[in-house]
């Protein structure tokens, strides 16, 4: 029946398609043998809509490439020098090749030669130098942002000659390699960075040398990409190189989630985004395929603000790391596809360890911690010390749809051992503007972020050299510290990976960090029809290399 | 207000100078109240940008970033650079997308045209219709239900009035998808949504007008001469009942751009209401005062036209009368803020 209407709708819908018919940017001559590669491929062809819930605010490269939506442009719009998969796993792209010094202060890039940008600019070392100065700098009196997680040690690239660039660090930086594959170093014509930010944020203007192009858009509403014919550079690691087989992709903007799977549903859409968890068991039984790939970076969780009464108790920071159950939470808010976090990092991370026995749901050894700690149950269930309740103040994270459920259930899991728990739920805006890290009144800063490099994440939790202080310690913990200029001056992931581990024992151990699950925060639901689809280690869906059943 | 020489001799003048003084008055005070509003409101755009998790930027960052777009600055010098910018039409960049709001507004102005124009055309059929109806059909054949239908559309919210036309329309008789929101007929039924609530007013000036003239003495003379009820209507009564319309359309404007924020947010149509929407959310103080301040600017002039036309249109119109007691734009410029506070 359903299979019926959709073909129906379908025919309807090929009727009313506009044959997209732009060709403006001049073809070269890598295209007459792109084209001979495919042309008479039965899997060309077809045109996909994704239906997704924001389109962001700008589209100023800089500002808007790590956004969770307009993110899914960028991958079709422009490359990366290294490709990341799912499991963290770097290879080349448009750096075919890359040496680094013995202490990792200073890179050798090797790129491909032939790739241009879609304004016929060639992408070459010049154009990898303009692109890695505005990533570390940005142009602030001018509203372009430095891309966040880019490294600080950052110091100069040059261009050795046209296809070899050198980049130097002022201390060893291991994770350069793979944060070129991170969301946010996306290749952009030397053109479009020397533009002021108003042309910058005109997505149409801007020019990257992705596998697609930007026919179309309109703010707001939707943008429409277009194959580019003559693409031949694709990321060996997914077994394509030359052009995509669909021939647009329309990502538009419908804010309703059940919409959007309605849509999907009744096969006037391919894919529909961040459906609810709760839907997807009876998509996927009514034979929908859905994705809930994990991005490389932080499990979703708590870091705990040591200066705040009571949590510089460490007793008290650990009866709330085993008063948690994990596991009621994957089955009451989620469904099988989330997994246990197993560290406070997600387990697809290159140096990511099993810390399972340190996150095991123990309510007695919790309430033993509490007592130890002074903590008294009253008649009314709550514990008390020197007439203090013992309060807990959750602020649900406004990017993570699912928190304030999860927060409610852990609510109920602490109440059992006498916690009393607030929940704050703030729109964006204000959560920005109230709840920080180690904020005032902010006993625990929900972390829902992506990395790419494990080396990144000892620097961030204290903080030295502009860290984000995560656990309000400033600089008083020694064994952090250690840790953390241990792995900051590692030059090899054989010296790096321990280190690693003995961080990860530890931050869990203290309670610094309670882990609630591992995080999805992309969620697909796509038609049957559209097969193909890769998903790389931000957990963006790349359609360079699907096919659509007609 | 001081009065110049050559507006002292023509009272219609100095009427005409007094409406332009208070007009730019009213566009003036609605651009400080919408930037100390929103200003007061905790949060900026480009800050919420910034504290996006995924950006993973330090608090000094920030802070930097901050300074460097002259955002810490005070409100007053904020307000002053802001305001002298406008003064001389510059309406600046939208501080969520960095885009001129010029080219922002210029986007999303031809689709709430359409929808405020298709909105107009069946207010007024409506209207109409219900109006004139009520001149032809017989009391017991259900004239009084005619003359109750406008209190009954204008007590109904037209986004109810939305919801249950995409639900009988869109998804039970398939005449429109949801996701194409501009075709035709999906547009079409957004009009009647927008339409129904505005065609109350028009169609109880016009019955209430239309009575009034058939009790006329001109009226009673003509139906002595043996008129019929037709011609006496198409001849004598139609104009000058009609008439006042003209200066509720100039009211209606305002229902119709408030109105269009809410059916496009119903329809799913990406106009000036969906601007303005997005535009709240971010707090994008640019965008907001711009569209503040043309609302205005767009409600002075159109009631200002309403005002010179209306004598030209009716002789026995007395020129000051008129002016006393129609509302003036300032009601529109307090409407709008509330709209886009809400």
């Amino acid at each position: 029946m359903t299979e019926r209407l959709s073909l129906l709708a379908l025919s309807r819908r090929r009727l009313l398609m506009a044959v997209p018919a732009v060709a403006t940017a001049a073809l070269l001559t890598t295209a007459v043998t792109a084209l001979a590669q495919t042309a008479g491929d039965p899997r060309n062809g077809g045109d996909i809509s994704f239906l997704i819930d924001s389109l962001g605010n700008t589209w100023i490269p800089n500002n808007s490439a790590i956004s969770s939506f307009q993110g899914h442009i960028w991958g079709h719009v422009t490359d990366k020098l290294v490709y990341v998969d799912a499991d963290g796993k770097v290879s080349p792209w448009l750096a075919e090749s890359w040496e680094q010094n013995e202490q990792a202060t200073e890179f050798i890039l090797r790129l491909k030669s032939g790739v241009t940008f879609s304004d016929g600019t060639p992408l070459d070392a010049s154009a990898v130098v303009a692109n890695l100065d505005i990533w570390y700098a940005g142009r602030r009196q001018d509203g372009i942002n430095p891309i966040g997680l880019f490294p600080k040690t950052y110091e100069r690239s040059a261009a050795v000659d046209a296809t070899t660039v050198k980049v130097s660090f002022k201390a060893p930086t291991l994770g350069f390699i793979p944060t070129l594959g991170y969301h946010g170093s996306i290749l952009v014509s030397p053109k479009t960075i020397a533009r002021p930010a108003a042309e910058q944020a005109d997505l149409g203007k801007t020019s990257g040398s992705g596998p697609y192009l930007v026919q179309s858009w309109k703010e707001g509403d939707f943008v429409k990409l277009v194959k580019r014919k003559d693409y031949n550079w694709g990321p060996p690691a997914v077994g394509h190189t030359g052009p995509a087989f669909l021939d647009t992709i329309t990502y538009k903007l419908v804010s309703e989630p059940s919409l959007r799977v309605a849509a999907v549903q009744s096969g006037q859409a391919d894919v529909a985004y961040n459906a609810s968890p709760q839907e997807l068991q009876s998509l996927k039984n009514a034979g929908f395929p859905v994705a809930t790939p994990r991005y490389l970076g932080f499990v979703n969780g708590l870091a705990i603000n040591t200066k705040l009464e009571p949590y510089n108790d460490v007793k008290v920071r650990q009866a709330l790391q085993a008063g948690i159950n994990r596991q009621e939470i994957i089955d009451t808010v989620y469904t099988p596809d989330w997994k246990l976090a197993t560290s406070f990092v997600q387990s697809n991370v290159p140096g990511a360890t099993d810390h399972s026995k340190l996150l095991a749901y123990d309510p007695r050894k919790a309430e033993k911690l509490l007592d130890e700690a002074g903590w008294v149950r009253g008649s009314d269930g709550v514990r008390r010390k020197d007439g203090k309740q013992l309060s807990l103040t959750l602020h649900s994270n406004p990017y993570l749809a699912t928190s304030k459920s999860v927060d409610e259930l852990i609510a109920q899991q602490l109440a059992k051992i006498g916690w009393k728990v607030f929940i704050r739920a703030y729109d964006v805006v204000t959560y920005g503007e109230k709840v920080r890290f180690g904020g005032p009144g902010v006993p625990g800063y929900e972390v829902t972020r992506s990395f790419i490099d494990a080396g990144t994440v000892a620097s961030i939790l204290t903080d030295a050299n502009n860290g984000e202080n995560w656990f309000a310690l400033g600089e008083s913990d020694k064994t952090l510290n250690e840790l953390r200029d241990k792995i900051a001056s590692a030059g090899s992931t054989e010296i790096r990976d321990p280190l690693l581990n003995e961080l990860q024992r530890y931050v869990l151990e203290q309670g610094y960090f309670i882990p609630k699950t591992q995080i999805v925060q992309r969620i697909y639901v796509q038609s049957p029809k559209l097969k193909g689809e890769i998903y790389n280690g931000i957990a963006y869906a790349s359609y360079y290399t699907a096919t659509k059943r007609k | 207000m001081a009065r110049t020489p050559a507006a002292r001799g023509n009272p219609y003048l100095s009427y005409a100078a007094k409406r332009l003084i208070q007009a730019v008055v009213v566009i003036l005070l609605a651009y400080v109240f919408t930037f100390v509003v929103v200003s007061i409101l905790p949060g900026d755009p480009i800050t919420s940008v910034l504290r996006d998790p995924q950006n993973g930027f330090s608090e000094s960052e920030i802070q930097e970033i901050i300074a460097a777009q002259g955002l810490d600055k005070p409100i007053i010098i904020q307000l002053w650079t802001s305001l002298s910018h406008f003064v001389v039409g510059d309406l600046g960049l939208s501080m969520r997308s960095s885009r001129p709001v010029t080219t922002l507004i210029a986007e999303v102005l031809p689709s709430t045209l359409v929808l405020a124009g298709t909105g107009l055309v069946v207010a007024l059929l409506l209207a109409m219709v219900i109006a004139y109806g009520t001149q032809f059909v017989p009391k017991r054949f259900g004239q009084g239900l005619l003359r109750g239908l406008p209190s009954l559309s204008l007590s109904v919210p037209n986004f109810v009035i939305g919801l249950v036309l995409i639900h009988a329309f869109g998804f039970q008789l398939g005449l429109f998808r949801v996701l194409e929101p501009n075709s035709l007929w999906a547009t079409v039924f957004a009009g009647i949504a927008l339409g129904i609530p505005v065609s109350a007013q028009i169609a109880e000036v016009l019955i209430a007008n239309l009575d009034n003239e058939s009790r006329q003495e001109y009226a009673a003379v003509a139906r002595g001469r043996g008129l019929g009820q037709m011609r006496l209507f198409t001849k004598h009564l139609l104009k000058p009942s009609s008439l006042p319309v003209v200066t509720v359309l100039a009211l209606t404007v305002g229902e119709l751009l408030g109105g269009s924020l809410i059916t496009e947010t119903v329809f799913g149509r990406t106009g000036v209401g969906s601007l303005v929407q997005r535009s709240v959310s971010t707090q994008d103080l640019p965008v907001l005062q711009a569209i503040v301040s043309l609302t205005a600017v767009v409600f002075v002039l159109i009631n200002l036209a309403a005002d010179l036309v209306y004598p030209l249109l009716d002789p026995r119109v007395k020129l000051l009368g008129a002016s006393k007691f129609r509302p003036t734009s300032a009601d529109e410029g307090s409407g709008v803020s509330q709209a886009v506070a809400s």
